[in-house]
C-alpha cells in the first residue's frame, strides 16, 4: 500500500513539475533546445517511473507508531526553530538547546543532557571558529 | 555565513580570538574561490600590509542569487553601518541593468570606487581563417548560423553583451541572431574554441592571456578605448578597425547607502591611496587588470552609465521590456 | 629522463622543513574537513587560502598546503561514511555502499584500512599519470566537445540501475528526482529562473552539499529517533571494530580492483565535469558489472570498498591535469585552487610547465610526499576512529545533526539554507523508508546542470540538429557502451544472465 501511496504522490509531483516547467518565462532569446525541454523530459520519466511503482509495488516498510511519528515530527521542528534562531541568539545558545533537545530525546536524562548539549556546543565552536575559522552565527553576545 | 580571515596559525588560533565589533568587514556575495571573494581578499590583505587598516579586514561570503542576496542583506538589514564594504563588479551592474536583483536599484547603496578592470577581448583559433574583428562579423552578418561564440557567462551575461555590443557597433541589425553558446567560465569557453566546437570566444583579457602566449588562440580585438600597455600592445582595439564598441569587466566596491558622510569619504580615500600604492600595481600586473581610476562621485557615474548602456542594449535585445 | 630530472628538482625544492610542516598541517586538516559532514575538499581548501595568505606563503609552499588539504580531504571523507553511513563529503557517498554494511559486520578497521590504502594506491597512480601523460591527456581531453560530454553523463546514468536498488523503478525514479532538483535555479543558458517561484535564495540552485547533508546525515538522525527503543540504548559499547590492518589476504583480493579503479577513477578525473564523484561513480559500477559474481557487492564486499576509494582519489590527481595544462577546473576544488594560483601570479594554461617549472614540480612532489604521509597517518590512526563508535548513538547522532547545520551555516550562511538541508533530511528519511536509493538523487543533482548544459550547447551549435549528439565515433561509443552494456541486460537479464558477465568483461576494455 505504501508504494501504491508513495507512487501516486510522485505522479503528481511529476504533474506538478511538468506545470510548473510550463510556467517558466522564456525571454525573447533562447538557444535552439530552450529552457523547458530538459525538465520536461525529467517530468515525463518521473511520470512513468512513479507508475511503475504504482502498479508494481514493493512489499510495505515497518511505518513507526503515532507517538515515533510525533517524536520526528517534533525533532523537525526544533530544527526549524534552530534554524531560525540562530542568527537571532548566537551560536552557542542555539546550538546547546538544539543539540540538549536531540540528546534528550534519545533517550538521555534530562540532566546529563544539558550537560552534553553544552559540551557540544562548545566543542563544535571551537573547532570550527577557532581552529577553522569559521564565521558562525553571533548573537547578542557576540557568541 | 561564511569564514573570517584569521591571522594566526592553528596552533595558536585558540588565542586569536576573531577581533571586535569595529573591524572592517568586507563581504564576497558568492563563495570562497571566485573572483568577488579575490577582491575582498587581496584588498584586504594590501590594504593592511600598507597600514590603511589597523586590524584584518573580516571577510564574509554572503553567497545566493547571483550576488543579489548580499545586496538586500545590505539595503535592509545593514544599511547604517560604517565599516563595511561588499565587492562588485561588472557582473553587480549587469544583474541591476536587467532587475535581477529584485526591488533592489543602484542608488539604494554608496559606490566607493575601482581597483582595475578587464578589458574584454574576442579570440579566434590559432588556424582560423579569420584575421580580423570585421571579417568575424561579417561572416555572421552573412551567415550567424555558421559561427558559434562562446563565452562564459550566462546568454545576457558579461561576456554576451560584450560581442553583442560588438555586433550592435558594426551595424548587425538584429544581433540576436548571433549564436552565443554560455560555459561555465572562460576557460571551459576556450577549451571548446582549441577543440573546435565552436568559432570564436568572447570572454576577458586575463582569460585568454595563457592561450595567446602558448600561441593556441588569436585575439583579434580587444574592447578598449585604446591600446593597452606592454606585452599586450600588440592586439589591435575593436575601435581601430572601425568598431566602435569598448567592454570593461571592472571590479570595485559599494558601501551601504546610510553610511555617514565622513565614514563613506574615508573609504573612498582608502580605496584611491590602495589603487595608488606600488604593492596594487604589482596586483594589478599579477591578475591583468588594467588601470581604471575611479572613486567617489567619478565611479558613482561610472557605474549609472555602466547600468544605463547595458539595460539599452539588453531591451534591444529583449532580455528585458 | 628530463621528468625525472624535473620531478628530482621538485623534490629539492618541497623537501624544506618548512614546508614538511605545510603538509603535515595540510594533511591533518584536510582528514578532519573531509571526515566532518558539510565540509568537502572544495569547502576544506578555500577555508584555508587565508591562512596562506596570512602567513605570507609563497607560491610554492601555499599549494603544497592546499593541495595537502584537498588530497587530505579526499582521504577523510571515507571516515564518516564507513562509520556513520554518512558521507563526509560527495566524492565519499560511494564507500557508504559497501564500507558501512562492512562496520556494521564487526569490520570497521579493516574498511577503514583497507580503503586507505586504496586511497593510496589511487593518487599514487595519479600522480604518476600526471607526471607522465599531461600532455597527451590534455589531447585526450579536447575530444570531449559538448555531445560527448552529454553521451558520457548518459552513460553515468545507464549504469544506475545495476548499482544501487533491485527495484529500477526506484532508481530512474530517484534520479530524475536529482536531476529535477538540478534544474532549479537561475538558466545559465539563457538566464531566466526556473522553478524558484520567486525565491531569490533560489536564483543560484541548490547546491548538493546541503542536499547531500539533508539526505544522508538528518535522515540518520530521524531514523534514530524512530528506533529509539529500539538498538540505541546500551548496545553502543559492545560494537566490535576489527582489527586495524586488513588481512593480507583481502589487500591481495582488492589489488586488481584498485588498480583498474585508478586507471578509470584518473580518466574520469581528467575530464572536466563531476570531477572526484563521476571517478568513485563509475569506478564503482564498473568493477560491480565486472567481477560481482556472487552479488556481494552492496553487502560489506571489500572490493566495493577499496573501487570508490581508489577511484576517487585517483579523481582528484587527474583532474589537476586539465587545471595545470589548460586552466580548466575539472571539479570545485580545482577552482578554487585555479583561483589561487591566479592569485599567486601563476597562470595555469598550455605554458605552465615552461614558464613555473619549479611550481608545477614542486606542487608534484607535494603531491607525493602528502600521499605517503596520509597513509602513514590514516592506518595507525585507524583505532581512534573507530573509537567513534564506541560512543552511544544517543550522544553521537546530535553531534552529527549539529556539525551539518554548522558546516552548511559555515559556508552559506544562511538560514534558508538550513531549512532546506531539514527538508531534504525529511525526505530522506521517507525515502529510506520507502527503499528509495538516495545515490541517483545526488548524482542527479550534481550532474544535471552540467549534462543539460552540455545538451543544449552541443544542440545549438549544430542549429537544432539533434543528431549531432551521436555525431562523433566516440559519442557513438559512448551510446553503445551505455545502451548495449547497461540498459539493454535490465530488460534481458532473466534470459541471459550468464552473457551478461562476458559482456561486461569487454565494456571495461573499452571504456578505459
Amino acid at each position: 500500500m505504501s508504494d501504491r501511496i508513495f507512487g501516486a504522490v510522485g505522479l503528481c509531483l511529476a504533474l506538478f513539475y511538468g506545470w510548473a516547467t510550463l510556467q517558466i518565462q522564456e525571454s525573447f532569446l533562447s538557444d535552439a533546445v530552450g529552457p523547458k525541454t530538459f525538465p520536461l523530459v525529467i517530468a515525463v520519466i518521473l511520470g512513468l517511473a512513479s507508475l511503475v511503482i504504482l502498479l508494481r509495488p514493493d512489499p510495505d516498510p515497518v511505518w513507526p507508531s503515532l507517538a515515533r511519528l510525533a517524536e520526528i515530527l517534533a525533532a523537525v521542528v526544533v530544527m526549524i526553530l534552530y534554524a531560525e534562531f540562530l542568527p537571532v541568539v548566537g551560536f552557542l545558545i542555539a546550538t546547546a538547546f538544539a543539540s540538549a533537545y536531540l540528546t534528550w530525546r534519545l533517550g538521555t536524562g534530562p540532566l546529563q543532557s544539558v550537560v552534553v548539549g553544552v559540551a557540544t556546543s562548545i566543542g563544535i565552536y571551537v573547532i570550527f571558529k577557532l581552529v577553522l575559522g569559521l564565521s558562525l552565527a553571533s548573537g547578542p553576545f557576540g557568541f | 555565513m561564511a569564514f573570517k580571515l584569521m591571522r594566526a596559525a592553528i596552533a595558536v588560533a585558540a588565542l586569536t580570538v576573531a577581533t571586535g565589533a569595529s573591524a572592517q568587514e568586507c563581504i564576497a556575495p558568492a563563495n570562497p574561490g571566485g573572483g568577488w571573494d579575490f577582491t575582498c581578499r587581496q584588498v584586504g590583505k594590501t590594504m593592511q600590509d600598507l597600514g590603511l587598516i589597523d586590524s584584518t579586514m573580516q571577510v564574509v561570503n554572503l553567497a545566493g542569487g547571483g550576488g543579489g542576496v548580499a545586496f538586500a542583506e545590505v539595503v535592509n538589514k545593514r544599511n547604517d553601518d560604517d565599516n563595511l564594504i561588499v565587492a562588485a563588479s561588472s557582473a553587480t551592474a549587469t544583474r541591476l541593468a536587467q532587475g535581477a536583483y529584485p526591488g533592489n536599484s543602484m542608488d539604494q547603496v554608496r559606490w566607493i570606487g575601482s581597483i582595475g578592470a578587464d578589458y574584454g577581448v574576442i579570440a579566434v583559433a590559432a588556424d582560423s581563417d579569420i584575421q580580423t574583428l570585421p571579417e568575424l562579423l561579417d561572416k555572421i552578418k552573412a551567415d550567424p548560423n555558421s559561427v558559434s561564440v562562446a563565452g562564459g557567462s550566462a546568454v545576457g551575461g558579461w561576456d554576451h553583451l560584450k560581442v553583442l555590443i560588438a555586433a550592435d557597433a558594426y551595424g548587425i541589425d538584429d544581433v540576436r541572431k548571433v549564436k552565443y553558446i554560455a560555459f561555465d567560465g572562460g576557460g571551459e569557453a576556450v577549451t571548446q574554441l582549441l577543440a573546435g566546437s565552436v568559432q570564436a570566444f568572447t570572454g576577458d583579457l586575463s582569460e585568454a592571456k595563457g592561450f595567446v602566449d602558448s600561441g593556441d588562440i588569436r585575439v583579434i580585438a580587444v574592447l578598449a578605448p585604446e591600446r593597452l600597455d606592454g606585452e599586450f600592445s600588440e592586439f589591435p582595439t575593436a575601435k581601430e578597425q572601425g568598431v566602435d564598441a569598448i567592454g570593461a569587466n571592472w571590479r570595485g566596491f559599494y558601501a551601504p547607502g546610510g553610511m555617514s558622510d565622513e565614514a563613506y569619504q574615508a573609504w573612498v580615500d582608502k580605496v584611491g591611496q590602495l589603487y595608488a600604492s606600488d604593492e596594487w600595481k604589482q596586483v594589478m600586473a599579477a591578475n591583468g587588470l588594467a588601470p581604471l581610476n575611479l572613486q567617489g562621485a567619478e565611479f558613482e557615474s561610472f557605474v549609472q552609465n555602466s547600468v544605463q548602456q547595458i539595460q539599452d542594449i539588453s531591451r534591444q535585445i529583449g532580455i528585458i521590456k | 629522463m628530463d621528468t625525472l630530472m624535473s620531478l628530482a628538482d621538485g623534490f629539492h625544492t618541497a623537501l624544506t622543513f618548512e614546508n614538511l610542516l605545510l603538509a603535515l598541517l595540510g594533511t591533518f586538516l584536510g582528514t578532519m574537513m573531509g571526515a566532518l559532514p558539510g565540509l568537502g575538499p572544495s569547502n576544506g581548501v578555500a577555508i584555508l587560502i587565508p591562512l596562506a595568505f596570512t602567513l605570507g606563503l609563497g607560491a610554492t609552499p601555499s599549494l603544497i598546503l592546499l593541495t595537502s588539504v584537498y588530497y587530505g580531504a579526499m582521504y577523510g571523507g571515507r571516515i564518516s561514511s564507513i562509520l556513520l553511513n554518512i558521507p563526509g563529503d560527495e566524492p565519499a557517498m560511494m564507500t557508504c555502499l559497501d564500507g558501512y554494511p562492512m562496520a556494521k559486520k564487526g569490520l570497521a578497521g579493516e574498511a577503514l584500512s583497507l580503503s586507505g590504502i586504496a586511497s593510496f594506491v589511487g593518487a599514487f597512480i595519479a600522480t604518476w599519470g600526471l607526471i607522465l601523460l599531461a600532455p597527451q591527456l590534455v589531447k585526450f581531453a579536447l575530444l570531449f566537445g559538448p555531445a560527448e560530454y552529454f553521451a558520457l553523463f548518459a552513460l553515468a546514468f545507464a549504469t544506475l540501475g545495476g548499482v544501487s536498488s533491485t527495484n529500477q523503478a526506484k532508481s530512474a525514479f530517484a534520479a530524475m528526482l536529482g536531476l529535477g532538483l538540478s534544474v532549479i535555479g537561475v538558466d545559465t543558458q539563457t538566464g531566466v529562473p526556473r522553478l524558484t517561484f520567486g525565491e531569490v535564495h533560489l536564483y543560484d540552485g541548490l547546491d548538493f552539499l546541503v542536499a547531500i547533508v539533508g539526505l544522508f546525515a538528518l535522515s540518520e538522525v530521524f531514523i534514530f529517533l524512530e528506533h529509539r527503543h529500539g538498538s540505541a540504548t546500551g548496545a553502543g559499547h559492545k560494537v566490535s571494530v576489527g582489527r586495524i590492518t586488513p588481512p593480507w589476504k583481502m589487500v591481495k583480493e582488492t589489488t586488481p580492483t584498485m588498480l583498474r579503479s585508478s586507471l578509470l577513477g584518473f580518466v574520469a578525473g581528467v575530464l572536466p565535469g563531476a570531477g572526484a564523484s563521476l571517478g568513485s561513480f563509475i569506478s564503482y559500477s564498473m568493477e560491480k558489472k565486472l567481477v560481482d559474481r556472487k552479488n556481494t557487492f552492496g553487502t560489506g564486499d571489500p572490493r566495493g570498498v577499496a573501487a570508490p576509494e581508489a577511484g576517487n582519489n585517483a579523481a582528484a590527481g587527474g583532474a589537476l591535469v586539465p587545471m595545470l595544462a589548460l586552466g580548466v577546473p575539472g571539479s570545485g576544488t580545482t577552482a578554487v585552487l585555479l583561483a589561487v594560483l591566479l592569485s599567486l601570479n601563476i597562470t595555469p594554461g598550455p605554458l605552465l610547465f615552461q614558464n613555473n617549472p619549479d611550481v608545477v614540480w614542486g606542487l608534484i612532489a607535494a603531491l607525493f610526499i602528502a600521499n605517503f604521509m596520509l597513509l602513514a597517518m590514516n592506518i595507525p590512526m585507524v583505532g581512534i576512529f573507530t573509537r567513534v563508535l564506541m560512543i552511544p548513538p544517543r550522544i553521537l547522532m546530535p553531534i552529527v545533526a549539529m556539525v551539518s547545520f554548522v558546516g552548511i551555516y559555515g559556508i552559506s550562511g544562511s538560514s534558508f539554507d538550513l531549512l532546506v538541508m531539514i527538508g531534504f533530511g525529511v525526505m530522506g528519511w521517507l525515502l529510506r523508508k520507502l527503499d528509495v536509493p538516495l545515490v541517483p538523487i545526488i548524482l542527479g543533482t550534481l550532474l544535471g546542470n552540467t549534462m543539460e548544459n552540455n545538451l543544449r550547447r552541443a544542440v545549438t551549435i549544430s542549429n537544432g540538429d539533434y543528431w549531432t549528439l551521436v555525431g562523433s565515433p566516440l559519442a557513438i561509443g559512448l551510446w553503445t557502451v551505455a545502451i548495449v552494456g547497461f540498459i539493454l541486460p535490465l530488460f534481458l537479464s532473466r534470459f541471459v544472465k550468464a552473457r551478461m558477465h562476458e559482456r561486461g568483461d569487454d565494456e571495461g576494455a573499452i571504456s578505459d
